[in-house]
């Protein structure tokens, strides 16, 4: 419940900073472009404060061995969510706006890619394990 | 935070959870790899679980440690490691004035 409740807050604040941002740039306080760059920049690091904390969902204790592939698989997936996230805002605050996009989409793609194919072959292993 | 500085900033607490970052581990196999008295040990892992760095399940008689390391304090686990921050202080002496606290 706290964690929906947090969840929440965090995609109020989000909505009403975007909406900010877009108040300002329509009274030409800010530039289109700052306004859609600064949300974007803020939506990446959302992202990684999000994926910081997965590897501590650790859950219930399960037999060594799966608690050991349910760790590497938790690890994996926070480390390359942070890090896809913390790219995706470094390049909205810094590249060209043309490539921007395509770019940072690419950054997270990668990110979950990697999450993906470490979570299948999780699973691949935990299927072994569960046929021995 | 303080209480994650404080847990990383000693060398056998890192080492602990170095060896957890392998697997989950009970405290005897834990406590196997280190020279240094159970309470001493105990003591650690209490240090450590406070801070929320590790995860303790009993099953019987057996506490069982997990990592519970969210990426930054990975990170900075890391950084500690390189830097060797806090290797020279001794230890007795570090848990000691934790409990006349």
């Amino acid at each position: 419940m706290k964690q929906i409740v947090s969840a929440l807050i965090l995609s109020a604040a989000f909505l009403a900073l975007a909406w900010g941002l877009r108040y300002a740039a329509s009274i030409d306080m800010l530039s289109d472009e700052t306004a859609k760059r600064a949300v974007m920049v803020l939506i990446g690091l959302g992202l990684a404060a999000y994926s910081n904390f997965t590897p501590k969902q650790i859950g219930r204790p399960g037999s060594p061995r799966a608690e050991a592939l349910k760790q590497g698989l938790l690890r994996v997936s926070g480390w390359s969510m942070v890090l896809g996230g913390l790219a995706y805002a470094a390049i909205w605050a810094f590249a060209p706006i043309g490539i921007a996009n395509p770019v940072a989409m690419a950054a997270v793609a990668t990110a979950l890619v990697v999450t993906l194919g470490y979570a299948i072959r999780t699973m691949a292993a935990c299927r072994t394990i569960a046929a021995l | 935070m303080n209480t994650v500085f404080k847990a990383l900033a000693d060398p056998t607490r890192r080492k602990v959870l170095e060896l957890l970052r392998q697997r989950p581990m009970s405290a005897g196999e834990l406590s196997d790899h280190f020279a240094v008295s159970k309470p001493t040990m105990s003591a650690h892992f209490a240090v450590l679980r406070e801070a929320g760095l590790i995860d303790a399940a009993k099953q019987g008689a057996t506490i069982t440690y997990r990592l519970k390391l969210s990426v930054l304090e990975d990170a900075l686990l890391g950084f500690a490691q390189v830097f060797g921050i806090g290797a020279a202080p001794s230890e007795k002496t570090e848990l000691q004035e934790g409990k006349s606290q």
